[in-house]
């Protein structure tokens, strides 16, 4: 017997995104594609599962997380630190739609980080549940060992071209001026028993 | 009338120390000092390296050169040479997998269940009701589905009393749960889980460690268990006290078996006995007795085990160093300390990890008289100026300490180094005591890389030197006391949340998981072990009565003097027998450090008049 199901995710943009006050609050921001102008990372990985992923990491660890979606730029650095600067720990998730990630804190400068995983192509479901997990455990105050970063020489010369066109389609999906919002997300699980 | 420049050099165990000197007639005047790190072993000529580049590093502090340099002087360095061995002595084994005891992050739920094991698809197949069960599920299922699952059976009148869970799924699962239950995850070997049997989850309340458990009376309940099969589980439940979930499994023949591992025996050969003495026995014992033989004259170890090994290998490498047969090698003093050395345990379902006893020996050994001659000749070849070799190491040390404002004859010096624990006393008819022990900072180097597992000497190092700090924010740490630490500049990325070890200049963020107040514990620990013993020893052995209540002053010299913590812990048990103790200020400035090579120069001029 086999026991298959499927995973989908409904966001929708809502109003305008504040700062949060709860300590336990992690904040994931999106880029603008994000589920989308574009539904999967550069290995084809569906957003949704991506998300799940980070969101069921967090919430492990007892963090509560807020999705927002940020328009105004495409650039992760950027993406992560306004996550960072309006959650209620100060700990924020940066993702863009090809799947690169990073964990910020408000009071770092925005070109530093916590923990960057820049390879796309080389991140793994669960290594977004450990992502999750860690920006959770920073938010607790603990002592967190970073998430293990793979590397592979190949990565560049291989996804370069796709990941410079990913990037051009998120990029035209910037709307300047236009403040980040909270995104209302929901997963529906479909069960399919098959004998 | 000339003037002179006199420089001392103290060779010691980690470091070479120098001093230099203006002599004009009876007036000297102190121009610089400097401390390189030891080439080499203490007394051999691979120490030449160290001495030159000190004496180099000296000189540039006042813009002249070594070739100015008169005379210089070196300490007729003491033969011994301390090694250190350490070794665990007992092992957990787990014959049949019977437990898991372990702390996952984030187990779920509270509370205990009592069940049969089964997994989560012979659940979906055939369950029966009014049968409680704790369930298995393996990595391949989602929390999702396990959790709407299990609500369905819960609404089929299925119990579930409990879940054993591979991924880190615990608070997922059982936030979706309608029906609580503890839940116990992280389990890596799951598919090693005897299916069909009875078993005992629990899982505490945060901060809370588990009671019922841990408590063989409370296995005996669980389980039904005659008290002949209590004694057996006592094990069992000896291994699970301290965590926050564990599932104990009853299997027929399944087992936790405490093993001792053979590490041998010691044989501690006196001047009045010998006494042969189980390393298994601990530290404490070997210590005692010490006490009884007298004076040590030699040490054997069992052949054929751990201790032999240890004690052998310890010969090998001084034979080596001082160019003796290892049959020449006398062990003239032993420390044995107590330790826990974490493990993990084997057969064990979750990665648990269990503190092994374990035992650290810290050895003392006479050498022949070691080649200072050969030293001083090729370090005269080396420099071009003229070297002497100067009196007894522990005269020096002693004319050096007196520099300490406030200190007067007779005086208790207590050098306490990186190799090796010395004292040595002075009385007013100028007859002079030493004492050389074994057991010094590289022992406390040694215990803290140990038991805090870190496989890094030099880490430990610096957890031995500095005190710690816990970071809060980017912005302020909390400090060992409790109090806090604002600071202006941000912290590094790479030590938010982080242990931290403060040094003077910046901090070092700590790989590990532990807590600031357990390194602390461990660190404190290590050193009192090393450092109160070795004091207390010392100052027995080095008066004439042997009684440490006949003397009222002790100067604490040495590198490990200058730690933030070790003469305080001294002072406090010294202070029990009505003893002052504190760190000596040699010539006011220069603190515990330079006391040799001080009393090197200055006994230059003593000479002159005759002043002694």
């Amino acid at each position: 017997m086999n026991y298959s199901y499927s995973i989908e995710m409904q966001m929708d943009d809502q109003s305008r995104a504040a700062k949060g006050s709860d300590p336990k609050e992690v904040v994931i921001a999106v880029s603008p594609a994000f589920g989308k102008a574009l539904s999967k990372t550069i290995v084809s990985v569906e957003h949704s599962e991506v998300l799940r992923e980070i969101i069921s990491g967090i919430e492990e660890q007892g963090g509560v997380t807020r999705v927002i979606r940020n328009f105004e730029t495409a650039d992760l650095a950027f993406i992560g630190h306004l996550a960072a600067k309006l959650s209620g720990s100060g700990i924020g998730i940066g993702i863009q739609s090809r799947g690169t990630t990073i964990i910020h804190q408000r009071d770092l400068d925005p070109l530093s980080n916590l923990e960057l995983f820049p390879q796309s192509p080389l991140i793994t479901l669960e290594t977004y549940r450990d992502i999750g997990r860690n920006a959770a455990l920073y938010a607790r105050g603990e002592n967190v060992d970073p998430v293990p970063v793979v590397n592979d020489q190949m990565a560049r010369p291989r996804y370069q071209a796709i990941a410079a066109i990913l990037h051009l389609k998120e990029a035209q999906e910037i709307v300047r001026g236009k403040p980040a919002v909270n995104v209302d997300y929901s997963f529906t699980i479909s069960e399919e028993e098959t004998v | 009338m000339s003037r002179q420049l006199i420089a001392g050099v103290d060779i010691g165990n980690s470091s070479t120390e120098v001093a230099i000197v203006e002599v004009c007639g009876n007036e000297a005047v102190f121009l610089t000092q400097h401390l390189v790190p030891t080439t080499g072993i203490k007394g051999t000529v691979t120490n030449i390296k160290g001495i030159k580049s000190c004496l180099q590093l000296a000189m540039s502090k006042i813009n002249r050169t070594i070739s100015e340099i008169n005379i210089v002087r070196i300490n007729d360095a003491v033969p011994v040479i301390g090694d250190l061995a350490m070794d665990v002595i007992s092992e957990t084994i787990i014959t049949e997998s019977s437990m898991i005891g372990h702390n996952p992050d984030t187990p779920g739920g509270e509370g205990i269940g009592i069940g049969q094991t089964i997994l989560i698809e012979q659940l979906l197949q055939h369950a029966e009701e009014n049968k409680p069960y704790i369930v298995v599920v393996s990595k391949k299922f989602d929390y999702e589905w396990v959790a709407y699952q299990f609500n369905k059976f819960e609404r089929q009148g299925i119990q579930i009393k409990g879940v054993i869970v591979q991924k880190d799924d615990g608070v997922l699962i059982h936030n979706r749960l309608q029906m609580k239950v503890p839940i116990v995850d992280e389990v890596a070997m799951i598919d090693k889980v005897p299916i069909g049997k009875k078993a005992a989850i629990e899982v505490a309340p945060p901060g809370h460690v588990i009671r019922m458990l841990s408590n063989p009376f409370g296995l005996s309940t669980v389980f039904d268990l005659t008290p002949e099969e209590t004694k057996q589980v006592a094990p069992v439940a000896k291994s699970l006290v301290g965590n926050r979930s564990a599932v104990v499994i009853r299997t027929p023949a399944g087992q936790i078996a405490e093993r001792k591992i053979e590490s041998g025996s010691i044989t501690m050969v006196g001047n009045r006995m010998s006494v042969k003495v189980d390393v298994n026995d601990g530290a404490d014992e070997i210590m005692e007795s010490y006490k009884k033989i007298g004076v040590l004259n030699d040490v054997q170890g069992e052949q054929g085990t751990n201790a032999g090994a240890m004690l052998n290998g310890l010969r090998q490498d001084l034979a080596e160093v001082t160019d003796q047969t290892i049959h020449e090698i006398r062990i003239t003093d032993l420390l044995a300390v107590d330790t826990k050395i974490p493990s993990s345990i084997r057969g064990a379902l979750a990665g648990e990890i269990t503190m092994e006893s374990g035992v650290g020996l810290a050895s003392m050994v006479q050498t022949k008289k070691t080649s200072i001659q050969t030293v001083s000749s090729l370090l005269e070849k080396e420099l071009g100026v003229s070297v002497e070799v100067g009196g007894i190491e522990a005269e020096m040390a002693i004319a050096g300490a007196l520099t300490t404002p406030g200190t007067e004859r007779p005086i208790v010096i207590l050098d306490m180094g990186g190799g090796s624990t010395d004292a040595a006393t002075n009385d007013e008819n100028g007859t002079i005591r030493t004492v050389h022990l074994a057991g010094a900072g590289d022992m406390v180097t040694l215990l803290i890389n140990t038991e805090l597992s870190l496989h890094d000497l030099e880490l430990a190092e610096k957890i031995k030197k500095y005190p710690l700090g816990k970071l809060q924010s980017l912005y302020h740490m909390q400090l060992e006391d409790g109090t806090y630490l604002f600071s202006e500049e941000p912290f590094p990325p790479e030590a938010f949340g982080k242990v931290v070890i403060r040094e003077e200049k910046g901090i070092t963020p700590l790989p590990i998981r532990h807590s600031m107040e357990q390194i602390r514990t461990i660190r404190r620990e290590a050193k009192r072990k090393v450092f109160v013993t070795n004091a207390i020893r010392a100052l027995e052995q080095v008066l004439p009565t042997h009684n440490i209540r006949h003397i009222s002053f002790v100067v604490m010299l040495g590198g490990s003097a200058l730690d933030f913590e070790i003469p305080e812990m001294i002072n406090d048990e010294l202070s029990k027998y009505g003893i002052v103790a504190g760190f000596a200020n040699i010539r006011g400035t220069e603190g515990p450090r330079n006391a040799v090579a001080t009393g090197l120069v200055l006994s230059t001029l003593k000479r002159r008049d005759d002043r002694i």
